[in-house]
């Protein structure tokens, strides 16, 4: 004990008592590898749903909405727009590719046309979004792009007058028009399946291939509505369907940014053309779209991901659930702690009054008996933490020779991370060490006489 | 009272001694208990004496040197040690007195079994706060000067419980004396003992006193500690008993 003083005397008690503290330490055991082991498996499973199932290369990220009802209306009362420092935010988290912001169109519009289609025209209120088409390149090559809408170019009287990507617009004119660039769109998978499904039993119209839909050109009016009349001149434009693609806004069309733009600054308000009301973001490595996402959320945007999101938000429960009993399991151990320290300390009232005696403050004697609860913490912690990783080593080892192959199969279905551990293990000594606190407090009360008499 | 302590006359009258312990109308009652078990205690102790509280099982004589020692808080009136009043220290300052100034032999021993008889003699070097006590090696090697002292030089490795009750109460005392404290506080030490043995313990008391320059008071019934101190107290239903001042 001389020199290794405290250590020494620490497990020199605890080993005097082994009985009791093992039985004790049997709870912090068991919560510490149930917490372990399912928090490992929620954490795989987490990391394997954001990474592979729902691959998150690109978030849709938008402001937090803070919606309240009210009667009839719903009110949002968080902001409702990124501006461009928020997207130079957004771009320097680590992990960030790339950010390509989204407008929405902020004013009415009419789309009119389809009888190639649809055999007859249709009008329709219609609502749009910008993107910028670096962002869809992949998918649909350069047949997205950005126009000048504005430019004027050869006159003309027909639409074979004009190049492949323009169009003889002759309403501004009596005496002739003058070739104008067609507006490239993009309509999402979910309009086709939407049509395909719905729209054209009701309509009895027939159900379309969506490749055939590239090249279909119909027209908008800007500024325009059958709800309402325009305080400004609408603007007409020609649009030309450039593809498919899931980057598109589900229901409407995307245009380009450039386009959203011009039309939101001349039609809406000249601040309009600095709000975004959402952006994509592209993740260089799919790993690490988890610290990306919490990344985000921090600056309190938000995730609008349909698939991975759900997803995420379902393991989120599930690990609160996991982790909620394991932390239970731990309290109860604690407790458990709290009681065997309480005998302890009750049988070694007299030694506790001999200590005293010889020097001890009231803080050595609590000293002594937290670094004690502190020391079986970390030891039943540590054997917790081995009983989980080794269940976990089994339960890998049976599913690599009994379950069959199947998609997302891991060669893993655990996450021991090293935070994970070291987080658990220091949940199990802070468990322990609370527990002993009401009994440390309680030997260290009263005079030394008292418990040198054994009172 | 009688003063078996010529010396220790003769230096109070001459004032070369100076007053260690003063208690002043000291009185204590347990909690439940409807009598005073101290009921008005005046008693100085010098510096260096050895004083003897003779009295009947429960008559007050542990409470007594609990009241001294700082183990007990629960009283009125005023207890000084070393020209302090115990009332207006706090448990850090009555630790570090105890831990430093009072040695204390129990009765019972209250040695702690599962440490051997050097770290016995040592664990107060635990709770010691100047470097000098808390050094590995001079705590061993004091620890062993002291066993040495009491007769028990080869029983540094030995457990409590393969000692006889005078070689326990050999270790306890060598305990009190790893710090050479300034003042022995002794509750029965031979109360457990048999007569021989209790000769022995007795003989090295008087031994340290005469070596050591430490105060010694000893609570006890047996007459043979009392012939062999310089002053004798009598202590009857909490009263000191030799008539009035008779602690000075």
């Amino acid at each position: 004990m001389i020199g290794r003083g405290w250590t020494r005397t620490v497990v020199v008690d605890l080993l005097r008592h082994w009985r009791h503290f093992a039985a004790a330490s049997f709870g912090i055991v068991l919560g510490v590898a149930a917490l372990t082991f399912f928090l490992a498996l929620g954490l795989k499973a987490r990391g394997l749903l954001v990474t592979q199932v729902f691959p998150q290369d690109y978030l849709e990220v938008a402001p937090r909405s803070a919606d309240i009802d009210l009667f009839a209306l719903r009110l949002d009362l968080g902001r409702d727009a990124l501006d461009p420092e928020a997207l130079a935010e957004i771009a320097s988290v680590e992990g960030v590719d790339a950010v390509y912001p989204k407008m929405r169109l902020t004013v009415p519009a009419l789309a009119s046309g389809g009888e190639s289609l649809f055999g007859s025209g249709m009008l329709t209120e219609i609502v749009a979004d910008g993107i910028d088409p670096e962002l869809v390149s992949d998918e649909v090559g350069d047949t997205f792009y950005e126009v000048d809408a504005l430019r004027m170019s050869t006159p003309c009287r027909r639409d074979d007058q004009c190049d492949d990507v323009s169009y003889c617009d002759v309403s501004r004119s009596f005496s002739g028009g003058v070739c104008r660039p067609y507006i490239p769109v993009l309509v999402s998978p979910y309009v086709v399946e939407l049509y395909n499904g719905a729209f054209r039993r009701s309509y009895g119209l027939p159900k379309i291939n969506p490749d055939s839909l590239v090249g279909l050109a119909f027209e908008m009016e800007f500024g325009a509505s059958t709800f309402r009349p325009s305080s400004l001149p609408p603007v007409r434009e020609r649009m030309r369907l450039a593809g498919v693609s899931d980057k598109a806004i589900p229901l409407g069309v995307t245009l380009p940014l450039g386009e959203v733009r011009r039309i939101n600054m001349a039609l809406a308000s000249p601040e309009a053309g600095d709000r975004y009301h959402s952006a994509v973001v592209e993740v260089g490595a799919k790993d690490d779209a988890p610290a990306v996402i919490d990344a985000v959320e921090e600056m309190g945007l938000e995730i609008r991901d349909r698939g991975a999101r759900r997803a995420a938000f379902a393991t989120a429960v599930i690990l609160f659930i996991v982790a909620l009993v394991g932390g239970v399991l731990i309290l109860v151990s604690a407790a458990h702690i709290m009681h065997v320290f309480y005998l302890v300390v009750m049988v070694r009232r007299r030694e506790i009054g001999v200590l005293r005696a010889v020097g001890a403050r009231r803080g050595d004697i609590r000293a002594l008996i937290v670094a004690e609860a502190a020391v079986i913490g970390f030891a039943a912690g540590f054997l917790g933490l081995v009983v989980a990783v080794a269940a976990g080593a089994a339960v890998d080892r049976f599913a690599a020779g009994e379950l069959p192959d199947f998609p997302f199969k891991p060669e893993s279905f655990f996450a021991f991370t090293p935070t994970l551990l070291a987080s658990v293990l220091a949940l199990a000594v802070i468990a322990c060490i609370v527990g002993a606190l009401p009994p440390a407090y309680r030997a260290a009360s009263g005079d030394p006489s008292e418990a040198l008499a054994g009172r | 009272m009688t003063d078996r302590c010529p010396l220790c006359t003769l230096a109070r009258r001459r004032g070369t001694l100076s007053r260690v312990i003063r208690l002043e109308n000291v009185r204590k009652r347990y909690p439940g208990s409807d009598f005073d078990v101290l009921a008005g205690i005046d008693l100085t102790v010098e510096s260096k004496e050895f004083v003897s509280i003779v009295g009947r099982s429960g008559s007050g004589k542990t409470t007594l040197l609990n009241l001294i020692g700082g183990l007990d808080g629960d009283y009125t009136g005023v207890v000084e040690v070393d020209g302090r009043n115990l009332r207006d220290l706090g448990d850090a300052a009555l630790s570090a007195m105890r831990n430093r100034k009072v040695g204390y032999v129990f009765q019972a021993y209250y040695l702690l079994d599962h440490l051997n008889c050097e770290e016995n003699v040592a664990v107060a070097a635990l709770f010691a706060r100047r470097e000098r006590l808390r050094d590995r090696s001079k705590a061993r090697r004091r620890a062993a000067e002291v066993l040495e002292h009491v007769g028990l030089g080869g029983a540094g490795r030995r457990r409590p419980t393969t000692l006889s009750g005078g070689e326990r109460q050999r270790v306890a005392l060598a305990r009190a004396l790893f710090h050479r404290p300034a003042m022995l506080l002794c509750d029965e030490p031979t109360g457990n003992l048999d007569t021989e043995t209790g000769a022995e313990i007795v003989e090295l008391l008087r031994s340290l006193h005469r070596n050591e320059d430490v105060t010694v008071v000893a609570a006890t019934h047996d007459e043979t500690i009392a012939s062999a101190c310089g002053r004798v107290l009598r202590i009857r239903d909490g009263r000191l008993v030799n008539g009035p001042g008779s602690g000075e």
